[in-house]
């Protein structure tokens, strides 16, 4: 059966689609407004055509392609290609700035290839074991991992607690637009109908990041580029690789973990990973200037999603993701049936499926090293030619996200208040953390109370959700006892 | 070479984007004077956007200038559909259109929709509901699970407050006379994997959702709310055949505004007439576990009538009405 799926993967077309679904998945994932999910979905009416193992191994390298690509806008420009990547923007283009750009890309490179390969070497060795762990998350377990997310928003808030709490706060209120999942009830919607299904947080991340950066580029186009920084580093030094190495095994892991839940993504998986590498580190107050492993940890952990999340559509046929719902479509008009019979009945396209995967991150590591160079010239490019490609940009991925020219307006308005937000400096990303994470932990905390009719100690009923509660506790109070004990070694 | 790639890359995207929707305006004498797009009011890689896209490939036979899907997502399907009924009724903006046409409104949630804006062609597909519980559940039929409802507290998955999966069950405890608690998820899935994790006794969502799940023996569907047996799955009984008088399913039909001249409408419902019977879009609806059902214009029409009412009285029966 081995030998089987050998023969189909190693078929020159197949490896020739995995390198142009890698390839395009990077552009895809580069692009601010063209999200993950989205280019999955745009070539999956392609595969139509194909049989299935080009089919899923051609949307297997968009995947992986465009959870990496979206840290290189991130890291070049301050935004983020896709949600999974705006926690790799907070140290990332800090790092760029400090004229490292060569260096910041190499590791997150680096580490979304060992987080990815992990991630393979876990769906291929103990994926039923990680699919039973995964059915336990019910309502209360997802609400307490929101919850363990929210508290990221320490993590992420830059210089002052407080703005960060604020910005936290605005992405919660604004995540309350819309229809209320448990009731019905219509909740600040004006009665418009662009309102109802709430507010989508790509038009918000586009304005937040991209477009009041494209703010700021007008105020400085005057100024001529300061320097003409050098790409070095691309492949990671010899002194880098150690803590790669460790963030892509530990962060990858995480990052599988996270995967396998379902309805939980990269962009959660992201941002915790974040938050750990600062809980665990031993200069927390560094994080936030460019330092390498605020780059890896995220990194590691978004492309450590990409294996987790197939392990659920591969075991019980039912999606880790947005992305392995479209993938499961894919499978299906292929005529297989993604879930438990498919190992018996589809063996060597399974197998295939697992070979892909290795070669799509392999694929993603050579091509994501040997494309630096050029995606760093992005850098060079001067600010008037850049800057009004930026703003073409925001409004053509606002607007082809949905075709909504409401679309466009959010991401107008949330560039206005980004440009305040950064003149104020406060950090965007915790609105982000909030969009995302806001309804995940409403509406959980609410059907939880709904199934446990009213009873609050549903929250504390079992092993996970404990082990949830004990990790919020420590990841609270782990800075306060860092402080006090910095305070004394001076 | 690599730069060339990205550059063309680039521009492809933005070129499609700008040019998608675009060309519509060519004047001409006869239907199809022009591209046509098929609006698909879910987002896409979903089953109502595969359906949708099969099918314009199945009828891009009879339109020589092309016939695409367009996504417009939101408010569970009201801003797709809104957007339909508001285009030129000129045969170039075809609407796909589900039961939520007939729901949203009594919700309060539908915008401005209105099924009597819109002339219907024809129903393609269709889908019923599937009561389903684990295989290691108790309850072996329907009537175990309507006993036990009555004794005690039974809590059922849905797709969401007010979705048709939830009307499903809320029909079924109306026709039996008892009461579930209804825990909404965001969307189908979600509640299937509650449901495969042991934390729901039942869920309520369709059995084309469901029936991997079943044939690899991980659920039991206890009876389907379908006027007939389904075909593909003999074994399981109508809700009907049991004695709860209650059918409640979704479909996907398509629909034209108001006003679009009759020989356009006569048209594209015989291309979808003829797209429905070609092998691909047959082979692709087995693939899918999508059920065709074809309805005609007349029956379509019928249809949408008799479940705007029944979805109005439903719907102010469980309290959901605005």
């Amino acid at each position: 059966m081995i030998v089987e799926a050998f023969r189909l993967v190693f078929e020159p077309s197949v490896l020739l689609f995995i390198v142009l679904g890698v390839a395009s998945g990077i552009c895809i994932g580069c692009l601010p407004g063209l999200t993950t999910t989205m280019g999955v979905a745009l070539v999956l009416p392609l595969t139509f055509g194909m049989d299935a193992t080009h089919s899923i191994l051609l949307l297997i390298g968009v995947y992986v392609g465009a959870v990496y690509g979206g840290s290189i806008a991130a890291i070049l420009l301050n935004t983020p290609g896709t949600p999974a990547s705006a926690a790799t923007a907070l140290d990332g283009y800090k790092m760029a700035s400090k004229g490292e750009a060569g260096r910041a890309l190499g590791i997150s490179t680096s580490s979304s290839f060992i987080g990815g390969m992990i991630s393979c070497v876990y769906l291929i060795l103990i994926s039923p074991i990680l699919a039973k762990f995964a059915l336990k998350f019910s309502a209360p377990e997802f609400f307490m991992l929101a919850v363990f997310g929210l508290c990221i928003i320490s993590s992420i808030s830059g210089k002052s607690m407080m703005k960060g709490l604020i910005s936290g706060a605005l992405g919660i209120l604004l995540a309350t637009i819309g229809i209320d999942s448990i009731t019905g009830s219509m909740r600040f919607t004006f009665n418009n109908m662009n309102l109802f299904s709430g507010i989508n947080f790509i038009p918000v991340m586009i304005g937040l990041f991209a477009m009041s950066q494209a703010f700021i580029g007008v105020e400085e186009m005057k100024q001529k580029t300061v320097v003409a920084r050098a790409i070095t580093h691309v492949f990671p030094k010899r002194s880098d690789w150690g803590m790669i190495v460790k963030s892509g095994f530990v962060y990858g892991t995480m990052g599988t973990l996270i995967g396998c839940i379902p309805g939980v993504g990269a962009d959660i998986a992201s941002f915790i990973a974040y938050g750990q590498a600062k809980s665990f580190s031993k200069h927390p107050e560094l994080f936030g200037t460019g330092l390498p492993e605020a780059i890896a940890a995220p990194e590691a952990a978004n492309n450590g999603v990409t294996g987790g999340a197939l392990i659920p559509m591969l075991t019980l046929g039912v999606p880790g993701d947005a992305v392995a719902a479209i993938m499961i479509g894919a499978l299906m008009v292929q005529g297989l049936q993604p879930g438990p019979l498919l190992f018996q009945n589809n063996g060597p396209i399974v197998y295939a499926l697992f070979i892909g995967c290795f070669i799509a991150n392999i694929c993603m590591f050579v091509l994501g090293l040997n494309s630096v160079r050029l995606f760093a010239k992005v850098l060079s490019v001067p600010k008037s030619i850049l800057v009004p490609t930026i703003f073409l940009l925001c409004f053509v991925g606002s607007y082809a996200l949905n075709n909504s020219i409401f679309d466009v307006a959010v991401m107008l308005f949330f560039g206005i208040v980004g440009y305040f937000l950064q003149k104020t400096e406060v950090s965007s990303s915790p609105v982000i953390l909030g969009l995302i994470l806001g309804p995940m932990a409403e509406s959980n905390f609410r059907r939880a109370l709904l199934m446990s009719k009213g009873d609050y100690s549903t929250f504390i009923s079992t092993g996970i959700s404990i082990t949830f509660f004990v990790l919020i506790i420590i990841s609270l109070a782990l800075p306060l006892f860092q402080k006090k004990f910095l305070k004394r070694q001076i | 070479m690599k730069k060339m790639f990205v550059v063309c890359m680039v521009l492809a995207v933005v070129a499609g984007t700008l040019f998608a929707g675009g060309a519509t305006e060519t004047a001409g004498a006869t239907y199809p004077n022009g591209p046509a797009t098929i609006i698909c009011p879910y987002s896409a890689g979903g089953g109502s956007d595969s359906v949708s896209r099969a099918l314009a490939a199945a009828m891009k036979v009879d339109f020589p200038a092309g016939i695409a899907v367009e996504n417009r997502t939101g408010g569970a399907g009201s801003v797709g559909m809104s957007y339909g009924m508001h285009s030129k009724p000129n045969g170039q903006i075809i609407t796909m259109v589900a039961p939520e046409l007939v729901m949203l409104p009594h919700t309060g949630t539908g915008g401005d929709i209105d099924y009597k804006k819109f002339i219907p062609l024809a129903i393609v597909n269709s889908g019923y509901a599937a009561i389903t519980v684990s295989a290691d559940s108790p309850y072996k039929t329907l009537e175990d699970l309507l006993v036990a409802a009555k004794t005690k507290d039974l809590q059922f998955g849905n797709s969401g407050i007010g979705s048709i999966w939830h009307l499903a069950g809320a029909g079924l405890e109306q026709a039996a006379g008892v009461e579930f608690t209804h825990v909404p998820f965001d969307g189908s899935s979600a509640a299937i994997t509650s449901l495969l994790g042991n934390h729901l006794d039942g869920v309520s969502v369709s059995y084309a959702e469901v029936a991997s799940q079943v044939e690899a023996g991980a659920l039991r569907t206890l009876a389907v709310l379908a006027p007939n047996r389904l075909s593909d799955y003999p074994d399981v009984p109508t809700a009907g055949e049991l004695g709860y008088d209650v059918v409640i399913g979704t479909w996907r039909g398509y629909c034209v505004p108001v006003g679009t001249p009759q020989a356009t409408v006569d048209f594209l419902t015989a291309s979808i007439m003829k797209a429905v019977k070609t092998d691909t879009f047959i082979k692709f609806m087995k693939n899918t576990n999508n059920d065709i059902e074809v309805i005609g214009t007349a029956a379509f029409a019928e249809k949408l009538q008799r479940e705007d009412e029944f979805y109005a009285k439903l719907i102010e029966k469980i309290g959901l009405a605005q």
